[in-house]
């Protein structure tokens, strides 16, 4: 059965017609072109397909698009607003936060969200936050860095 | 993943009428992290789903007799957040928190997981050994039944055909007790637990001496457990080494453990055992603080 | 020697485009008209196929098309031996074997229909333990295996892949001399390298009949060579475009899914994209293959090591395929003789068919296996001579001079450096905070990749260099450093140095990425085309009358002469056998007494390295691999019994999370005396194989007991503790199980 859906995207309102079945990723991927956000494990547990929907981090891969219907969504091509790059994307290059990138959409995304929620977290509350974006290659070291940098920006 | 009607009700009633008429080809669905998942793996191919998450009314957290009531809707996120729940019943409020990732309690709500009836889930365990019930409406009406009676097996429990969970409704901690739930993941922190051990610890007014306990397990059966015999064990006794051995010994008899990627029964039944005594432990320091009025 | 901007941690300012989304990797290249194709696959490990009936499949509204093996040449593929259909033809060999594809709409419909695909099996005796493939009489995966091309010659039973050997002096001999003699069997699982991306590939045929690939493969030239044998279609008609790709970690040099997706392209005449599910990655990517390792080593009185033996058996699967080496083994099982001066020596490593998922290249491949057993070998030995750990590994280490089990011979050797490195900066001698809290070490050395690769540097009228290359980006951070050599030659900003992706119609070759090879030979290729372009400059400046330093100026004038300035090399790196890299790691553990379970308090890893080119992206390097080995010591496995895999999504196979991270204190030993750009050497697989049995060994300090197999999970802990209770090996303590 296919379905009309009407939401919001990093702003700009979309419709869309798409099958129930499709979901919230292949939608902003394939439907809506937006191929920032991957798909890495397919159940929620890596964090590639991180968005925010109505501003609360999500895994897209797990989330009917249908259910997004009269929502708003933001994906990582819309953290930046007008800037090239949104504070987090620039501390991610400066600290060496990122290598293959295929995760870094899903973690800027969540990042962004922390800070939002908490402008200046301890190493704890990253940690606790950004449980469920799984990296693979950078040991994470340069991800809480990055996280640390982007926070004292925004302080200083 | 099939192809499926869908519909999102505006109604509970209208809900429970969708629900009625598709029978066994209709699935209710909330935050959807467990039904997508299992959808997409195509273990379960409901050719309907019908969206709860329209229907108003159902994600509120109230103050029901001094305890509280939990709308089925309240994404565990909510719960862990929230400052009544944090400041009634703080254990229930940790327990929430230890559930898989951020992003995903921002999806899963508590009846979602309660229909579920994945013995490994979390908040069941601390729901059972907080004596909550759940609330429940059919086409025929509402019922209520104890979260230990509500579920049945591995992914079964006793919702019958047509019916939702509405609410939980959980009461406060009796005077001079404290909880704890322990979850025990020696693979990473977003997983699900080995084993896992809510307490209910109440002391008896010299502080000294156990009034009763209340113990629920999870991840050691097709369903959580009450460990009724390890109960009966602790109420009126000092806590004492022993006293936490011979719990655990009859906790060993009380589960039948599933081996699964976190665990072989053997080791879930051992570690049952060493995670009662813990829990135990930490719900009777709990409740000293309570009484000392330090918490 | 201080450079410019060779060694200075620059971030990666190439990375834009990663942060933002609007790198397009495989799986995000679309085309007009893009269908989507989808493999069913095999239910049972060994089964003849006696009949495919796809006419439901067919009907079902929106597939395109639905292929088997009789819709498809008779063509074996592979990375060197050539043993794998692309589509099961008359029998299956594991469970997750490729039987039939379908192109669709949309990838759901694609998968709906394969479950309408009815096939019909049956059973063949099926053998899964290599110990038991390699037994007189077994069920035989292969029936001929001697007649796949590029299958080695040696062949001791139908069910042995590959043999190799190093040998040293005369084993024998070695152990008749030895006073004291000591064996164990170490085992390790199998295991994914865990890249985020799963295998995707998107194949169209253009309108001059070329076909055009995007694949998350880091070999592109190797990937145009391998299609053109599998496609049957001449190397020219074949271009692949160069993406980024999300995790290699050795796994993405195959050609997995593209050969159907090029017939599916084919016969439905429209663009066809690929993408494997990450159950489909845990059932049929090629993981890294699990061991069973047995070592025997005699030692004098005085604790040197004089013989030692080593018998491998790698459990690789259904198929060869996969694996790139000449050797069709794993080079890995070089480090059965570790870092250590070892007179006589006999290593024996088997890779051998079973009805499992065939098994790949790993970061490291076979390292990770061989040193675990190795250095928990050293230390169960040094217990038994009552040395410290560290003392036995001091009176072996290798010397400038020495050489390896493949005959090299060594210069510049660091090993002694490296180990007291990171024995100082680990404060391993100092007491230990409490009880039930360990201490290991563990050492390994790692040779610099050697390939080929071509680049060419051309100065544009506004002063910047483009240097294009054909090496994609696995996200290691080669790039930038690449662009660090050129602006060094150059005397150019990093920023005003730009990379041009090439595709495989710009160059003749190149070996791709992979074996920690992309510093030294892109690295000797960029360098040696800037300098080149530098003289050219000069040239030009002189002939010109323009002063040499604007590098804009000479680039105008040269360009109103109709002249563009453009240098080029081709480098080809033969195997530097004189210098390693030593790497020494310390974990220091605390055990669970209740429940076995092992948390890393710290972690200590010094490296020996030649000129570090970034140290950021070096650094990066470091942790990434160093939080592989954690997990494969662990908490990472890909169960399977009987063939079946039960553990098919990232909640069943844990990886590594943010949370599991020790802290980590890096020493870094800086030699420049690398064969590659400015001397750099390597460090990409440098930092993965000691982590576990460094960890190993520190549990066996915590607690007493010894784990010899991976990995160290709390289970396996908690019963050896209670057993060595048991045995009165501990004595009982409280808190003791």
């Amino acid at each position: 059965m296919n379905r009309k859906i009407h939401l919001t995207v990093n702003g700009t309102a979309r419709s869309v017609e798409i099958p129930t079945y499709r979901t919230l990723l292949d939608c902003l991927r394939n439907d809506l072109g937006l191929t920032g956000s991957k798909e890495g494990c397919g159940v929620g547990v890596c964090g590639a397909c991180t968005v925010l929907l109505d501003g609360k981090m999500i895994s897209s891969c797990i989330a009917l698009a249908v259910s997004a219907d009269g929502h708003a969504v933001t994906t990582v091509e819309g953290l930046a607003g007008d800037e090239r790059l949104h504070p987090v994307q620039q501390a991610f290059i400066d600290a060496g936060g990122f290598q293959c990138g295929i995760c870094t959409p899903g973690q800027v995304v969540s990042a962004k969200a922390l800070l939002d929620a908490i402008p200046n977290p301890t190493d704890a509350e990253i940690r606790e936050w950004m449980l469920g974006n799984l990296c693979r290659c950078t040991g994470y070291y340069k991800i809480i860095e990055s996280i640390r940098t982007a926070a004292q920006r925004s302080r200083a | 993943m099939n192809a499926f009607e869908y519909a999102a009700p505006r109604t509970l009633d209208e809900a429970l009428t969708v629900l009625r008429e598709h029978g066994e080809e209709a699935r209710v669905i909330a935050g959807g992290t467990a039904l997508v998942t299992m959808m997409r793996q195509r273990l379960v191919s409901p050719g309907y789903l019908i969206s709860l998450h329209d229907i108003p009314g159902l994600n509120r957290i109230e103050v029901a007799n001094s305890g509280l009531r939990i709308g089925a809707l309240v994404t565990h996120r909510e719960v862990e957040t929230s400052p009544i729940v944090r400041e009634r019943i703080p254990v229930l409020a940790e327990t929430f928190r230890r559930v898989a990732s951020v992003r995903i309690r921002n999806m899963a709500t508590v009846g979602g997981a309660l229909a579920h009836a994945d013995p490994n889930q979390d908040p069941p365990v601390t729901l059972i050994a907080l004596g909550a019930r759940v609330e429940i409406r059919g086409a025929v009406g509402r019922r209520e039944l104890p979260v230990e009676e509500f579920f049945r097996d591995y992914y079964e429990s006793s919702l019958a055909p047509g019916e939702v969970v509405t609410a939980v409704v959980a009461p406060q901690l009796p005077p001079a007790s404290g909880a704890a739930y322990v979850k025990f993941l020696p693979r990473t922190a977003d997983d699900y637990a080995t084993v896992a051990v809510a307490a209910v610890v109440s002391l008896e007014p010299d502080g000294e001496r156990c009034r009763q306990a209340r113990i629920a397990l999870g991840s050691v059966g097709v369903t959580p457990i009450r460990a009724r015999a390890a109960e009966a064990l602790l109420a009126g006794q000092r806590f004492s080494a022993e006293l936490l051995q011979a719990a655990g010994e009859s906790i060993k008899g009380a589960v039948d453990p599933l081996s699964d990627h976190r665990g072989s029964a053997a080791y879930k039944r051992e570690m049952a055992a060493v995670i009662v005594a813990r829990a135990l432990t930490q719900a009777r320091d709990a409740a000293r603080a309570t009484a000392r009025g330090t918490r | 020697m201080a450079h410019r901007i060779v060694g200075k941690p620059i971030g990666r300012v190439d990375g834009v485009e990663k942060v933002s989304g609007e790198a397009r990797y495989s799986g995000d290249v679309s085309a007009p008209g893009l269908i989507w194709g989808k493999a069913l696959r095999s239910p049972l490990p060994h089964a003849r196929i006696v009949r495919i009936d796809t006419s439901r499949a067919k009907a079902l509204s929106g597939v395109l098309a639905v292929l088997t093996a009789k819709d498809l040449p008779n063509i074996l593929v592979g990375r060197r031996m050539f043993d794998m259909p692309v589509l099961a033809r008359d029998r299956v060999r594991f469970i997750g074997e490729k039987v039939a594809v379908v192109a669709a709409a949309d990838p759901d419909i694609a998968e709906e229909a394969t479950t309408l695909i009815d096939v019909e099996y049956d059973d063949l005796p099926a053998v899964f333990d290599p110990e038991a493939a390699i037994v007189a009489g077994a069920p035989v995966v292969h029936e001929n295996p001697e007649a796949y091309e590029g299958a080695p010659a040696e062949r001791p039973h139908a069910n042995v892949q590959s043999v190799l050997r190093f040998k040293l002096g005369d084993v024998e001999a070695g152990f008749r001399e030895a006073d004291r003699t000591f064996e164990h069997t170490l085992r390790t699982q199998l295991a994914h390298q865990g890249y985020l991306e799963p295998h995707a590939g998107v194949v169209a045929i253009d309108e001059d009949g070329r076909v055009q690939v995007w694949a998350s493969n880091k070999m592109p030239f190797r990937l145009k060579e391998l299609l053109s044998h599998a496609l049957q279609l001449p190397q020219e008609k074949i271009r692949v475009n160069l993406t980024p790709i999300g995790g290699d970690f050795g796994g993405k040099g195959s050609l997995m899914d593209l050969p159907l997706a090029y017939h599916l392209a084919r016969v439905t005449g429209r663009p066809v994209k690929m993408v494997m599910r990450y159950a489909e990655e845990l059932m049929a990517g090629n993981p890294r293959h699990p061991a069973v390792i047995t070592l025997r080593t005699g030692v004098s009185r005085d604790g040197r090591i004089v013989a030692r033996s080593v018998r491998a058996l790698f459990n690789s699967g259904a198929y060869a395929a996969f694996k790139p080496a000449p050797s069709v083994s794993l080079g890995g099982a070089s480090m059965g003789a570790g870092v250590y001066r070892i007179p006589n020596l006999w290593i024996e490593s088997f890779c051998v068919y079973t009805n499992n998922i065939p098994c790949g290249h790993a970061r490291s491949p076979g390292e990770p296996q061989m040193v675990f057993a190795e250095e928990s070998h050293m230390d169960m030995i040094a217990k038994e001579l009552a040395l410290d750990p560290a003392e036995f590994r001091r009176r072996n280490l290798l010397k400038d001079g020495d050489h390896l089990a493949n005959g090299h011979h060594l210069e510049h050797v660091r090993a002694s450096d490296t180990l007291e490195a990171a024995l100082k900066a680990s404060e391993y001698s100092q007491p230990k905070p409490g009880p039930w809290i360990g201490r290991g070490m563990a050492m390994t050395h790692r040779h610099i990749g050697v390939g080929f690769t071509n680049a060419v540097v051309r100065l544009g009228v506004d002063g910047r260099v483009t240097l294009r290359i054909a090496l994609p980006d696995t996200g290691t951070g080669a790039h930038l450093v690449l662009r660090q050599v050129v602006a060094e030659v150059l005397g150019l900003a990093v920023d005003d140095v730009e990379i041009e992706m090439a595709t495989t119609d710009d160059f003749a070759t190149d070996s791709g990425v992979g074996g920690s090879r992309v510093t030294h030979t892109g690295g000797r290729a960029a360098y040696h085309a800037a300098e080149k372009l530098k003289a050219q400059i000069q040239a030009e400046a002189s002939k010109l009358g323009v002063p040499g330093d604007s590098l804009a100026a000479v680039a105008r004038a040269a360009a109103r002469e109709g002249r563009t300035l453009e240098a080029s090399h081709f480098y080809d790196a033969k195997a530097h056998g004189a210098v390693t890299s030593f790497t020494a790691q310390v974990a220091e553990v605390a055990v669970d007494a209740q429940t076995g379970q092992v948390t890393v308090r710290r972690f200590t890893t010094a490296h020996d390295v030649g000129t570090v080119i970034n140290p950021l992206g070096h650094q990066g390097q470091i942790e990434g691999g160093l939080i592989q080995g954690l997990g494969f010591a662990l908490m990472e496995e890909i169960k399977t019994e009987e063939g079946r895999i039960s553990t098919l999504s990232l909640g069943d196979v844990k990886l590594p999370t943010i949370q599991d991270i020790p802290p980590l204190t890096t020493v870094i030993l800086e030699d420049p005396v690398g064969p590659g750009p400015f001397n750099a050497k390597a460090i990409g697989e440098g930092s993965i194989s000691s982590v576990a049995p460094a960890i190993a060994n520190a549990v066996a300090d915590a607690c007493g007991v010894r784990i010899l197999s991976l990995p160290i999970t709390a289970e396996k802990v908690y019963f050896a503790l209670k057993e060595a209770v048991r045995e009165a090996r501990l004595p009982t303590e409280e808190g003791r199980p």
